[in-house]
């Protein structure tokens, strides 16, 4: 079960929000507002479970995630979008990531997830 | 003697002068009726000449006439020629296309007056324009819609212009009637295509709209929810008041959320339907509607159509909708220099399932600030653009399995191309 939480959304209050909720639940947590940003703080030997938002400008979650998978690194990924596309969760799932949530995300569903991973 | 010798001389110099007179006349005579043949001669040749140069311009002339009657007959338009000094203004000559037209046949023609010749009422509006126009010594033009004898409609292109004497009297009023109802016809089907299309847009762009919408609103609703539910985790076993207002919080966020999840749902019913297609006739099809903006502008459309695709797998309106914006944002970006003028379409095959379809222009080209925005929704860098476009294109283009991207071009202007899967994949 990871402790290290990293949210990439450009939304700053769900960043914001998110942290304060995972954090009530004892996880360290990090947030940036672009992919750029969290690829620049982060390594990808930092251990830890990335929460990412599908739709950003400049590199999307899609594209985050791909270039995760690209560097080998085996991050647990969890898409949260406020679209919920019939073939988005497939895509995800497809894709490497551990999960879809849609927004407004229940809180207690996110944290089972997450507590769900196996590192 | 004297007078003998006085006589003698005068006697002689008589003779002498009447036989000089004689000469004289006989000479003149002889000269005159040799001018008389001569001038015979001469008049005779005048005369077979002139009758030669007659019967030729004869020829000639009635050539002329046989080439105009025939060419009169001959041609599509119909025409007829109206006496102008007669009360009635009767029609003294119809060709047959004046008949074909009408359906009227020649009996019921000539003679009649041309405005009665419709049955109409003769104060009708457009007649009376005629009128009045021809009373003040103009030319008429104008379209209108008239009605054949067997009570079919037809648009048509009617001239009628005025005929003058030598001395600028008006004798005659010839007019021309050229049928236009298939042109009509066809602009009246290209502004039901063009409208059909705009309709889809603004379907589409509601959709677009409310899908933004939607995503806008899920933001601060998935923040409430966390603040909220993190507020009821730090006040656990606390403050039972406060729990309960933060329950209220957490019912209401996600009822907002489910009111938000049934409108994307409702949207999502307007499904498109797909057909084969041929991408080509789509685009020559998209092309047709476009063409009057792009002659408007002044500007020119290369097509460079690969013949030989095999077919895909579509949405007709919705593709024809990515098309004609991308031509028309093409079009939007040339408009402001002199020195851009050809827009360019072309298909190709990009791999063996794979279609390539590319909009190039001349024009502005797109700014590096700009190139990652640009699919965005609301981005836009038009005064009065709504940023909808492109952001729905590329939705459209990926909900058909293909991608949509943009690249500026090396010498001037951008390249907007899209790729089509020849066999459709809805898993992707």
């Amino acid at each position: 079960m990871p402790t290290n939480i990293y949210i990439v959304d450009d939304d700053e209050s769900v960043c914001r929000a998110l942290k304060t909720l995972l954090m009530t639940y004892d996880f360290e947590v990090k947030t940036f507002n672009s992919a750029n940003s969290f690829f620049d703080t982060v390594s990808d030997d930092d251990p830890g479970c990335l929460l990412l938002d599908i739709h950003m400008p400049g590199l999307d979650g899609w594209e985050v995630q791909k270039r995760i998978l690209a560097t080998g690194s085996n991050r647990p990924v969890i898409f949260i979008s406020a679209e919920k596309k019939d073939d988005a969760t497939n895509r995800a799932l497809k894709a490497g990531a551990v999960g879809f949530l849609q927004k407004p995300v229940n809180g207690q569903t996110l944290v089972d997830l997450i507590n769900g991973i196996n590192i | 003697m004297k007078k003998k010798q006085a006589k003698e001389p005068s006697v002689k110099r008589k003779f002498r002068d009447d036989l000089e007179e004689k000469l004289r006349l006989q000479t003149d005579e002889l000269k005159i009726r040799d001018g008389q043949i001569k001038q015979g001669a001469d008049r005779e040749k005048q005369g077979a000449d002139r009758e030669k140069l007659g019967a030729y311009r004869e020829k000639i002339a009635e050539e002329q006439i046989h080439i105009r009657t025939k060419a009169m007959e001959a041609t599509f338009d119909g025409i007829f020629i109206i006496d102008a000094q007669k009360p009635d203004f009767p029609i003294i000559y119809a060709n047959p296309s004046f008949y074909t037209l009408t359906g009227y046949s020649r009996s019921e023609v000539i003679g009649r007056n041309y405005f009665l010749l419709y049955g109409l009422d003769d104060h009708s509006r457009i007649y009376e324009e005629i009128k009045a126009t021809l009373r003040q010594g103009k030319s008429f033009h104008g379209e209108m819609l008239n009605f054949k004898k067997n009570g079919e409609k037809f648009w048509s292109l009617l001239r009628i212009t005025l005929v003058r004497d030598k001395n600028g009297i008006v004798t005659h009023y010839v007019g021309n009637k050229t049928d236009t109802t298939l042109m009509k016809q066809r602009d009246l089907e290209i502004a039901e295509q063009r409208e059909e299309l705009l309709h889809v847009t603004r379907v589409g762009k509601l959709a677009e709209f409310v899908s933004s919408l939607a995503h806008e609103i899920s933001q601060p609703l998935t923040a409430i929810l966390s603040y909220a539910q993190a507020a009821q985790r730090l006040l656990k076993d606390r403050e039972p008041k406060l729990q309960e207002i933060l329950q209220y919080i957490i019912n209401d966020d996600q009822r907002a959320a489910e009111v938000i999840r049934r409108l994307r749902y409702l949207l999502k019913k307007t499904k498109p339907s797909f057909e084969a297609l041929d991408i080509n006739a789509l685009i020559n099809d998209t092309v047709k509607l476009i063409m009057p903006d792009i002659t408007a502008r002044d500007k020119a459309i290369k097509i460079e159509l690969d013949k030989n695709l095999p077919s895909i797998t579509g949405d007709r309106i919705q593709l024809q909708q990515v098309i004609l914006n991308l031509m028309s944002n093409s079009l939007e970006a040339m408009e402001a220099s002199r020195d851009s003028h050809e827009l360019s379409i072309k298909t190709m095959l990009k791999d063996s399932d794979t279609i390539l379809v590319e909009v190039k222009d001349s024009g502005c080209g797109i700014p590096k600030e700009n190139m990652i925005k640009l699919f965005s929704h609301f981005f836009t860098s038009k005064p009065d653009g709504l940023g909808m476009g492109l952001s729905i294109s590329r939705s459209i283009v990926e909900a058909h399995g293909g991608h949509l991207e943009a690249k500026n071009n090396l010498d001037s202007g951008a390249t907007f191309y899209f790729t089509i899967p020849i066999h459709m994949r809805r898993d992707q």
